[in-house]
């Protein structure tokens, strides 16, 4: 005997009987009626297996669902930092001081006479600080500030979770990248490269 | 790749149960003839001469029941000998997990074609983290070029290799649904492959006779077929496994995208979210009225892909 056959009559077969009448009490509901049904908020912190990032993460100043969530920190990541390094009280007005220090940042950000100016972002008398249109000092890990004030619609859609993403965890505390982790303020755009792989043909 | 000559084959050559190679060196463990060609074999390919531990492994996995049968004492049971057989044949310490889905919690994924740029960190990542087969490049993420206007993927191009995103251009990924209403269900002579209670459309591989009419079945190009046994180096071999996704699969077996199951049930995003670098893709509890998906169904104008089908996928396009 075919031991497909056999292996069919003694172990499938039954397994397919007991498993249809199983199926037959499953819900017809569809997800959208699912959906709507779900009003109760779950509880994302019971999930004891998505732990906290080994990475370092600030409490946002701003609110997500009536509730707080952490966004990545980014002193860390800026090489110059501190800048008070160089720009104390009484800065060395050395002659191309800035094109020696900071030759690599150039500006593509706004066009024309739109082209955004080191002193919209990064305050004049501290420069370990931002600095927003009423002169109030931004922490550079809470830049997502100053970008909300000209991008109002990335801004709120980063809040709400439609822009920008989440880092490794769908549940746990929420933590968020910054505007920053994935544009360079300087030039925000999106560069075009290769991808990562490519595809075959798919066989139908 | 040499798809149409297989193609035509008979289809129960395809099947794991034909597999000679295996087989013949199970027959050299255990000299019972009616245990032939163990389904059971998670590592797949033609291994040297099964030691009789081996044998024993195979002869327990062949005659153990559809996962969904199973109690919580042979779902441990066979995820120990799973585990035991892949120390044996690779020395690699794999961790097979039958974590249960998490109450109250409906998974949902929502994709960004207006901020996708068709770079394709998602398809390597989903690559790595799955074991998917190398040598036939299976992938279950599939990106498609599309012109803008368009909404449907056929009209695009998924085989593009070059500088990413196109002007005027934008891109568009697509990978199982995992439909509440879903057709390659209804397919299985087997019921090989259900949903999950937390929404998730999963494979027992073991049950899976390799018929492929869940293939045929699926709209949206959402499973893939081993023709062969698949091929994974042994040091790129992710060991955090799960019973019903990223663990070893062998030939003439369907697979497909579990949402990273494994990853999942412990509170992770899946692998294609957590590698996007432009935060195109958005996956959380659909049941929880403050999660990010469903900000993203309430706040954004979304489209499901098919929806005249009634499949009723868990798989949301939006624009902003
Ligand atoms: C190695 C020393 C050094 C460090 C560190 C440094 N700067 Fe500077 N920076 C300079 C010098 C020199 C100039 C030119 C003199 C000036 O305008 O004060 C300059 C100029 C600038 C200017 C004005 C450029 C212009 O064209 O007017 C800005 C804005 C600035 N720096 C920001 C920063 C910020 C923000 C940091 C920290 C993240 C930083 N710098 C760190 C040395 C430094
Ligand atoms: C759109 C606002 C904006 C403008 C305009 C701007 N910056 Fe910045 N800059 C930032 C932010 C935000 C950061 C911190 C980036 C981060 O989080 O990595 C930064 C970082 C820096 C750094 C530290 C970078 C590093 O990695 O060490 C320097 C230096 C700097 N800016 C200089 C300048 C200079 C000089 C100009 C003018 C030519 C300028 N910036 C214009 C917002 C701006
Ligand atoms: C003072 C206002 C202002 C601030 C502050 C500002 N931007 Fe902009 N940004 C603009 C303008 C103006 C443009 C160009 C016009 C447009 O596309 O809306 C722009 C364009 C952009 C673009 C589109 C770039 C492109 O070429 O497609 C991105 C992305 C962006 N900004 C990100 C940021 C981020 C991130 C920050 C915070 C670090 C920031 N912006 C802060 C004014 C600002
Ligand atoms: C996960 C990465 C990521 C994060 C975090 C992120 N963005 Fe973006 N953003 C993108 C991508 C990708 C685009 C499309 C870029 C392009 O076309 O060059 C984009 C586009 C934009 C644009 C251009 C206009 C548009 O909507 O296409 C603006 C402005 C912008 N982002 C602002 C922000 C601000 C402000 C934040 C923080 C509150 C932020 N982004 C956080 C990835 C990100």
């Amino acid at each position: 005997m075919n031991i497909l056959t056999l292996r069919f009559a003694f172990l499938l077969l039954p397994a397919v009987m007991l498993l249809n009448s199983q199926l037959a009490i499953a819900s017809q509901d569809s997800v959208l009626d699912r959906i709507h049904a779900a009003d109760q908020p779950f509880d994302n912190m019971q999930i004891e297996s998505a732990h906290q990032l080994p990475v370092k993460t600030v409490l946002a100043k701003e609110s997500y669902q009536g509730g707080t969530f952490r966004v990545l920190a980014r002193k860390d990541a800026i090489s110059r930092y501190r800048c008070s390094v160089c720009h104390t009280k009484k800065t060395p007005q050395a002659r191309d001081g800035a094109l020696l220090t900071h030759g690599d940042i150039t500006i593509n950000h706004g066009e024309g006479k739109n082209e955004l100016a080191c002193i919209e972002c990064h305050d004049r008398q501290d420069r370990d600080f931002l600095v927003d249109m009423q002169g109030v000092k931004i922490d550079f890990d809470h830049s997502y500030q100053l970008c909300g004030q000209c991008h109002f619609r990335p801004k709120r859609d980063w809040l709400g979770g439609a822009h920008g993403k989440r880092v490794t965890y769908w549940a746990g505390e929420r933590v968020v990248m910054n505007c920053t982790s994935c544009h360079d303020p300087h030039s925000p755009a999106f560069k075009t490269k290769m991808p990562e792989t490519y595809s075959l043909p798919l066989d139908e | 790749m040499d798809h149409g000559k297989k193609k035509n084959a008979p289809l129960k050559k395809a099947g794991p149960l034909e597999n000679k190679c295996t087989r013949r060196s199970f027959l050299k463990g255990v000299s019972i003839a009616a245990a032939a060609g163990s389904a059971g074999l998670v590592t797949g390919g033609c291994g040297s001469v099964a030691s009789s531990e081996e044998a024993k492994l195979k002869w327990d996995e062949f005659f153990k029941k559809n996962y969904r049968l199973m109690t919580q004492e042979e779902k441990d049971a066979t995820v120990a000998r799973l585990e035991k057989l892949a120390k044996l044949r690779y020395g690699l310490d794999v961790q097979v997990s039958n974590q249960e889905p998490l109450d109250n919690v409906l998974y949902g994924y929502a994709f960004n074609i207006t901020r996708c740029k068709g770079y394709m960190d998602c398809v390597e990542a989903c690559v790595q983290e799955n074991n998917l087969d190398r040598q036939s490049k299976t992938q279950y993420i599939r990106i498609f070029e599309m012109d803008s206007g368009q909404l449907d993927p056929t009209s695009g191009d998924g085989k593009y290799f070059h500088e990413v995103p196109v002007e005027d251009k934008f891109y568009m990924g697509v990978q199982c649904f995992h439909c509440e209403n879903a057709p390659c269900i209804k397919a299985c002579p087997t019921k090989a492959t259900w949903q999950e209670p937390d929404g998730i459309v999963v494979v027992d591989y073991d049950w899976c006779i390799g018929c492929r009419y869940c293939m045929a079945a699926c709209p949206y190009w959402g499973r893939r077929f081993n023709w062969g046994d698949p091929v994974v180096p042994k040091e790129e071999i992710n060991t955090k496994q799960h019973y019903l996704g990223n663990r070893m699969r062998w030939k003439g077996v369907m697979e497909k995208c579990t949402f990273c199951v494994q990853r999942t049930r412990q509170g992770k995003l899946p692998a294609c979210v957590d590698a996007c670098p432009t935060g195109s893709r958005v996956f959380g509890n659909l049941l929880d009225p403050d999660s990010e998906i469903r900000f993203v169904l309430k706040n954004k104008k979304v489209f499901r892909f098919k929806e005249e089908l009634n499949t009723d996928p868990k798989f949301w396009y939006f624009m902003d």
